[in-house]
């Protein structure tokens, strides 16, 4: 087992995977850009080290100060989180050239997956449904051969791409040449690589997908599936497991999809495999494969009753991953939250500011996943989530009740949250029936059917709240003490116990 | 005491242990059970009603949180034009934003309420103005320059 981990990474996933390095015994180095000096992922490790300027390009995707931090440290390994470098195969190759382990899939895994065009043909290859439709045209008659082929609405999507970079849904032959051309566009600007695939788009689909896990003895198992058809901009909200939709035969079918998709590019560690599933016709097509540890996993912790992060490190050290398929069943349901600093009201444009008061649920089957604290400032350097709220109870129903309850408590003041949004859509029809489709919330803002906007409900008792608030605090420190101290490893800043 | 909250008038009077509110027709007794300042939380009991609140103050904003939900008010009553913001004998900037015009230098005499200089945030302009008659000790930002919420724009010396 390793002595030290680095975690390149920040914010609640960092303190995620620290957790799991304490309970193992191992010791944690965090790394951080000078927008995070005071964050809490800084204060939780053993040892931290700056990495540079505020942009992520100067901090947490800046290769070599990464694998630096780590030779400097003697961290034997380093764990990526998700986003930043979690999928970039060059990293994951060139922490291993640095004699260090990277804890996740291999470098060729990853590449293999990144690849749009590529892991649709080899799916194709390992029996895996997907969507149909075409890689590896060129000309501008041929894309029209194919939309025509496969009929419209299409999508045509970067082979090099994700986060919805390069892609674009075509609903009629005329508008096909100007999305062809703005998509190969994007995708050269974000990706350096113009090439296309073009395939069917299904309009009113639910994103399901499968958690797979694996080690590198080739033991690799599948954990179930989430539900995550809850998004806005393409962004995951509201994630919950098991999905109200599939029965037990449609689970074991996509779940050995998965699992024979991971094994077609030889996967270990964590992964999961995300799949469009058609509610008309209970059929599943594969999406795509995330080749990282997923920021919804703790629902299928909760479920499964695994801790997902820990076994990632002890499969990366070399243990056998030694339980069956046979040894999981799903124990109840849970649900994830995810609370953004972002104004739902104002096209969720996210919110800035000092978290002026911020106090987090408690109670059972609640878990709280979160980097921030009261006095945290909420900067635009990076995405706005504040916490996540996740919620583990009996059934479906008894979860819901639970998560609308620990959103009542969940206090946050100084940033505009999307709690009442997420509370609308706990509290709509469409989602206890579980007909939340993908494009679910568009349609429904569109429709107006969500009631969120927190300054039309303003309350008498709010008003009287507000106004008694000056005289009962009169004469008391009516703010938390906010911290100017600029050294992080600070005795008076280590805080174990970090929540208010 | 009188004050507004954007544009809701109430009237606050002490009476026995608690107070009486006078929100439009309605007289409300209202009294503080107990005060946590460090969590921002109040225990009240609202016409014997037990209502638990949390508020936090940044300046003229009120975040107040009952039954689960927030929501910012802005005290009127005693801003009523423009927005002030002292800290450390600076003024600082309230949001972060662009500044859009200054319209002093080190040097000149400025009298109170005096618009100093505008800061452009999220479509709105807000004015930052003199707190007293004084003498602009330093300006710290110029137009089109980008401030941080707090950030010091002007120091005003008397």
């Amino acid at each position: 087992m390793f002595n030290k981990i680095l975690i390149a990474n920040r914010g609640e996933i960092a303190i995620r995977i620290m957790r799991a390095c304490r309970e193992l015994g191992i010791k944690t180095v965090a790394v951080y850009s000078e927008a995070d000096k005071n964050s809490l992922h800084v204060q939780f490790a053993d040892e931290a080290i700056l990495l540079g300027a505020p942009a992520p390009k100067d901090s947490y995707l800046h290769i070599d100060k990464i694998i630096a931090a780590a030779k400097k440290t003697k961290a034997e390994a380093i764990h990526p989180g998700y986003g930043f470098l979690s999928e970039n195969a060059s990293f994951a190759q060139e922490v291993e050239s640095a004699k260090l382990i990277f804890i996740g899939p291999s470098a060729d895994s990853i590449r293999a997956m990144g690849d749009k065009a590529e892991s649709k043909a080899r799916m194709k290859q390992a029996g895996v449904p997907t969507v149909l439709g075409f890689e590896g045209l060129e000309s501008e008659k041929d894309f029209k051969k194919a939309a025509e082929e496969i009929g419209y609405p299409v999508l045509v999507k970067a082979a090099a791409g994700g986060g919805g970079k390069g892609m674009r849904v075509v609903n009629a032959g005329r508008e096909l040449s100007e999305a062809i051309e703005s998509a190969r566009r994007e995708a050269l600007n974000a990706f350096g690589d113009e090439r296309l695939l073009i395939e069917k788009y299904l309009t009113d689909a639910h994103h399901i997908e499968i958690q797979v896990f694996g080690d590198r003895q080739g033991n690799l198992i599948h954990l179930f599936e989430r539900e995550c058809s809850v998004q806005r901009r393409h962004q995951k909200i509201i994630e919950e497991t098991p999905s109200p939709l599939l029965t037990p035969k449609l689970r074991k079918e996509m779940g050995q999809a998965a699992v024979a998709a991971a094994k077609a590019v030889h996967y270990f560690n964590a992964g999961t495999v995300e799949f469009i599933f058609d509610p008309k016709t209970s059929d599943y097509y594969f999406l795509e494969m995330n080749t990282r540890l997923q920021v919804e996993h703790p629902i299928t912790e909760l479920v499964a009753g695994i801790d997902l992060v820990q076994w990632q490190i002890r499969v990366a050290a070399g243990e056998n991953f030694p339980f069956k398929q046979s040894d999981f069943i799903q124990r109840g349901h849970a649900i994830e939250c995810r609370v953004y600093a972002e104004d739902p009201a104002n096209g969720f444009l996210p919110s800035t500011g000092k978290l002026l008061q911020y106090i987090e649920p408690r109670g059972p089957g609640i878990r709280v996943d979160s980097g921030f604290a009261a006095g945290s400032e909420v900067t635009h350097f990076y995405d706005p989530l504040l916490a996540k709220l996740i919620v583990h109870a009996e059934n479906r129903e008894a979860a819901v009740h639970k998560m609308q309850q620990a959103l009542r408590e969940f206090v946050t003041h100084g940033v505009v949250t999307n709690i009442d949004f997420m509370q609308a859509v706990l509290a709509h029809d469409d989602f206890a029936k579980g007909k939340v489709t993908t494009r679910w919330v568009e349609k429904a803002l569109e429709s107006n059917s969500l009631l969120f906007n927190m300054q039309e409900r303003a309350s008498v008792l709010h008003v009287i709240a507000a106004a008694l608030a000056d005289v009962a605090f009169a004469g008391t420190k009516s703010q938390p003490a906010i911290s100017n101290e600029t050294d992080p490893f600070s005795p008076w800043k280590q805080m174990n116990n970090y929540r208010n | 005491m009188k004050v507004t909250f954007d544009s809701q008038a109430l009237e606050i009077n002490p009476s026995g242990d608690g107070y009486i509110v006078m929100l439009d027709d309605k007289t409300i007794s209202v009294q503080v059970v107990r005060a946590d300042a460090e969590r921002g939380q109040m225990d009240l009991l609202i016409d014997g009603r037990r209502v638990t609140a949390y508020v936090s103050t940044d300046i003229t904003k009120r975040w107040v949180t009952v039954n689960g939900q927030t929501m910012m008010l802005t005290k009127t009553s005693d801003a009523k034009r423009g927005v002030r913001h002292d800290y450390a004998g600076g003024l600082t900037a309230p949001m972060p934003g662009q500044v859009r015009s200054v319209s002093v230098r080190a040097g000149d005499a400025v009298k109170k309420g005096q618009t100093l200089l505008t800061i452009e945030a999220m479509k709105m302009e807000i004015r930052i103005q003199a707190l007293k008659d004084g003498k602009i000790k330093a300006v710290y930002v110029s137009q089109g320059e980008t401030v941080e919420r707090e950030q010091i724009l002007i120091e005003v010396e008397e």
